[in-house]
């Protein structure tokens, strides 16, 4: 039955035209993607890693959901339940996250990593983040608001920065339109064809500056688009090319004529530079014709590509599986292959016909067995070919997700205990996210490979802020709360639940009860040591 | 990258040397011969912020409309004339050379610092790395317990930049800012040496269960970092100047520039392969001649007892000293007897390992307007720097799929000063 129902999905889902209604629950989404990757795995002969048990699970997806480490209360809860079986309770406990108030913190601290890089320190732009997140608003229509934010009856301000950010790199606007919003990087191809991929040309590269050119700011802060400017090249044979304007698909958009001509076209030019300067002046006139309107509309009505909804998929796959389909993330052309070409047609497919419904998709993803599985191979002869995701890896915690879990850690585990028996938990982690921000500004933001800077390591060993505060021995802090327990066994079981959410190995207990034993005269000092060194395992800084 | 097999390279290498015989195979092949080429070179960058006039410095134009007030000083070297404002490095040209054909283009601060420290212009969609990330790639050691990219940067423009792009955090620098040592490389007094000692190696048992059989670059990385922490904090006496005598701490001077150069040359002289020592406000819209007679009486002072100290402690044939900015000034005097920012004829210097001494490259017209002879750009001149340090120019890094050389598409190196 099972089986015939998946099959069914499968057919919709291969022709491409799905409608909302014809949406699979979520619970058989995710089986079909495991489907999917199940086929590869055998068709190549390679065995999956075992599956991680809850106590991992936990940890994992509180990370990826909530955007922190679990509390020691919401561990206990999860493992207390009454013998469940073990698919409804992790089903129950995504959903339950999903619709935390961490998730929209979580959500908006990441797209704010893709989009704005915090190179902007710009808090109407996270709130603006924020709010859509809240409202599991569509990626479609974040998109409009973030490339047309003048066509939005309240003339809301706040999703500007995307374009203001790189208004005076018209280079860095088009790329990173392209990269972020639709998976491809052009910027090969400014100079020349790209070299290596006949998809991208030159025309390709300033066909895309074209829906840009045009866009200006004024000086009250609302974008616009003068009524002339196409781009123009030298290319390699020093012929001078006009492109027009052209999307990465090939598509052309005919520029109709100009109806302001001579003096008329000359006041509008005159009252748009005013405007720049100046924020007494009047608002100069739109053009009919918009450029950056255009890319949108051909960006959404892409039926042949699909870049922006398998983009999206991308995107959030490797967030969630720590590498994309397409790797990397902003290759994605004919020569650089999915790894998993139907799997990602179907999720592109599902998320264009959810209306972009980005929490459908991380839940979907989650719930899978290859989100589920263990970091070891299953044979250690097994080579470790990514691409396949047979085996998790581990991934770097963002600077938000690794300063709120120092916080988390760090806490005396009876006053913070998040989800569980806390109706106040949304206000204490807008207040976490405040605290955390300092922190989270002097993280490096990870990369495809990232490398820990020794810096960090440094910052983590000697910085006054890591001993006076975090590991603070007063009543609201983990070491605090230790200090008050009786047995050295009863307070490392404690920290260890604190900070790594797992009981500790025998291995360890004997060796930390060891380093405490030698510290009997100095017991805090010692439990801040041991809280410091857990804190400072790759265990901690990993998701896993 | 492939860091796991550079190791292996310098491993093998290591072995080799132990026996004659094995060390002429290696040798024969080039990608091993290349790595011991590299082996124990360093570089120590003099960053003149804001951009030095090269009039007033290595390409005077004395009794020209442009030439300024000062005069030429013949050097040590036959027919190598530089300004009269640089009188001691007029006297230790034999292991510098002069290059003044540099034709960058790019006369704006923000842009200027970009292409001198990178070698390029900036593309979208790639992180370039800086001169300093790639030479630590290049001439550093993985697990190497000093620092290998330290920058001092006490004011003005470019301060706290330096990312090490595409290479990685991993060769992010350690900077000097406020003090003169790094942040945190110092332990706090309330936690004993004993139990600092202790609690790393606490925290490395309790990382080796997790770590064990995961092949993960980036846990490994992490590893790498924390394993590197006690040896970068007995490297904090690099920086206490108050360790070496008195006579040699005279010797480079009581200006901050000076400080910074003793630093510099304490760090190479501990395996430190690159060391950036910015000396600011060159930028003389304004009184350029005064300007520059107070500066480069500091930049002369100290270039020369840094490269006397060197050569002293026979390190400079292994240390490439290089004193350069983002550009040079205008031939033409501005109405506040200033020089504005200029990069189409401009000069730099390259001193000691890998560059032929006492030479000049490049000329420019008799005002200075124009580079007539040797023209060179800035990924020219990354690429001399490359084959001063036995790096080939043309090596690649792969990005994803694209391979990008390490000095930019195009650029040669400039032959006439290499040794």
């Amino acid at each position: 039955m099972r089986f015939l129902l998946c099959l069914k999905i499968f057919l919709v889902l291969a022709t491409g035209h799905l409608s909302a209604a014809d949406l699979v629950d979520v619970p058989q989404l995710a089986v079909l993607i495991d489907r999917h990757l199940d086929e590869r795995m055998k068709a190549e002969g390679i065995k999956a890693a075992e599956g991680i048990d809850d106590e991992a699970f936990l940890r994992r997806v509180t990370l990826d959901l909530a955007g922190r480490i679990p509390t020691v209360a919401e561990r206990q809860a999860y493992l207390d339940q009454p013998d469940s079986d073990r698919t409804a309770r992790r089903e129950t406990l995504v959903q339950r996250l999903l619709s935390s108030p961490d998730f929209p913190y979580h959500s908006r601290n990441q797209l704010d990593i893709l989009l704005l890089l915090r190179d902007a320190r710009d808090d109407a732009w996270r709130e603006y983040l924020l709010e859509a997140a809240r409202d599991n608003r569509g990626w479609d229509r974040i998109f409009r608001e973030v490339f047309l934010p003048e066509d939005t009856l309240s003339e809301d301000l706040r999703p500007v920065s995307f374009i203001k950010q790189r208004l005076n790199d018209l280079d860095a606007l088009t790329n990173e339109s392209s990269v972020k919003w639709l998976g491809v990087n052009i910027g090969c191809a400014k100079c020349h064809d790209h070299p290596l991929v006949d998809d991208w040309t030159q025309d390709h590269y300033y066909g895309m500056t074209a829906f840009f050119k045009r866009t200006y700011r004024t000086k009250k802060g609302f974008l616009s688009e003068r009524f002339e400017g196409l781009p123009k090249y030298t290319d390699i044979y020093g012929d001078e090319q006009q492109p027009g304007l052209m999307f990465l698909t090939g598509a052309k958009v005919e520029v109709p004529p100009l109806a302001q001509v001579g003096d008329e076209l000359k006041k509008i030019q005159e009252d748009i530079k005013k405007a720049e300067r100046d924020d007494k002046a009047a608002d100069p006139p739109r053009p009919d014709f918009r450029p950056r309107a255009k890319f949108v509309e051909l960006a959404l009505t892409d039926h042949e590509k699909h870049f922006f909804s398998r983009n999206l998929v991308n995107r959030i796959w490797a967030r969630l599986l720590g590498r994309g389909l397409v790797h990397p993330l902003d290759q994605m052309h004919s020569q650089n292959k999915p790894s998993h070409p139907a799997l990602l047609d179907d999720l592109a497919a599902d998320v264009q016909a959810s209306g972009y419904d980005m929490k459908r998709l991380v839940q979907a993803i989650v719930l899978t067995r290859a989100y589920a599985r263990s970091l070891r191979l299953a044979r250690s002869s097994e080579s470790n070919r990514p691409e396949l995701f047979a085996v998790s890896m581990a991934r770097p915690l963002s600077p938000r997700q690794l300063s709120l879990s120092f916080r988390i850690a760090a806490a005396n585990p009876e006053k913070l205990t998040g989800l569980v028996g806390n109706d106040t938990w949304g206000e204490q982690r807008d207040e976490l996210e405040k605290q955390s921000e300092k922190t989270a500004r002097l993280l490096t933001i990870p990369d495809d490979g990232f490398q820990v800077p020794v810096t960090e390591a440094l910052w983590f060993s000697n910085n006054p802020l890591i001993q006076n505060d975090l590991l603070s021995g007063s009543n609201d802090r983990l070491v605090g709360y230790l200090k008050g327990m009786d047995s050295d066994t009863e307070a490392l079981t404690a920290a260890f639940l604190a900070v790594l959410s797992r009981q500790p190995a025998e291995e360890e207990s004997t060796m930390i009860q060891h380093y405490l034993s030698e510290r009997g005269d100095r017991r805090e000092e010692g439990m801040k040591q041991v809280v410091w060194a857990l804190l400072a395992t790759p265990e901690f800084r990993f998701n896993h | 990258m492939n860091l796991l097999n550079r190791r292996t390279l310098l491993k093998t290498a290591g072995t080799a040397a132990a026996s004659n015989m094995a060390a002429v195979n290696v040798l024969s092949q080039p990608a091993l011969a290349d790595e011991l080429a590299k082996q124990g070179k360093h570089v120590i960058l003099l960053w003149l912020a804001g951009g030095a006039s090269q009039f007033e410095t290595w390409d005077p134009k004395p009794g020209r409309l442009t030439g300024g007030p000062f005069a030429k000083l013949q050097t040590t070297v036959p027919g190598i004339e530089i300004s009269e404002l640089l009188p001691k490095m007029s006297t230790r040209l034999d292991q510098t050379a002069i290059l003044r054909s540099l034709n960058t283009k790019i006369a704006d601060h923000g842009q200027g610092y970009f292409l001198m420290d990178r070698g390029r212009v900036p593309e979208p969609g790639i992180q370039f790395p800086h001169l300093g990330a790639i030479l630590s790639h290049e001439l550093g050691q993985m697990d190497s317990k000093v620092p290998d990219y330290v920058s001092m940067y006490t004011s003005t423009e470019g301060r706290r930049q330096g990312s090490a792009g595409f290479l990685g955090a991993r060769y992010n620098p350690m900077f000097l800012t406020e003090k003169m040592i790094p942040e945190d490389i110092q332990r706090l007094e309330s936690l004993s040496e004993v139990d600092h000692q202790d609690r790393a190696a606490l925290r490395d048992f309790l990382a080796k269960r997790f770590v064990r059989e995961l092949k993960d670059a980036s846990v490994g990385s992490h590893e790498n970092a924390y394993q590197r922490v006690r040896g970068l904090m007995a490297s904090d006496h690099l920086f206490d100047i108050e360790r070496e005598p008195q006579a040699m701490r005279d010797h480079y001077g009581p200006t901050q520039f000076g400080q910074q150069c003793l630093i510099a040359r304490r760090l190479v002289e501990a395996g430190v392969p690159f060391v950036k020592v910015a000396r600011a406000w060159w930028d003389s819209h304004g009184q350029n001649f005064e300007t520059h007679r107070e500066l480069c009486a500091d930049l002369d002072h100290c270039m020369s007892a840094l490269l006397d100290d060197l050569k002293q402690r026979g390190m400079l044939e292994s240390t490439l000293v290089i004193t350069l900015g983002e550009f040079g000034r205008t031939p033409k005097i501005n109405g506040s007897l200033g020089r504005d920012h200029f990069a189409n004829a401009w000069s730099c210097t390259l001193s000691g390992c890998g560059v032929r001494g006492g030479t000049v490259h490049g000329k420019t017209d008799p005002d200075g307007q124009t580079v007539v002879e040797g023209e060179m750009n800035a990924g020219d001149l990354f690429a001399t720097i490359f084959a001063a340090l036995g790096i080939p120019h043309d090596k690649e890094y792969m990005v994803g799929s694209r391979p990008i050389p390490i000095a930019d598409f195009g650029s040669e190196p400039c032959n006439e000063v290499l040794a």
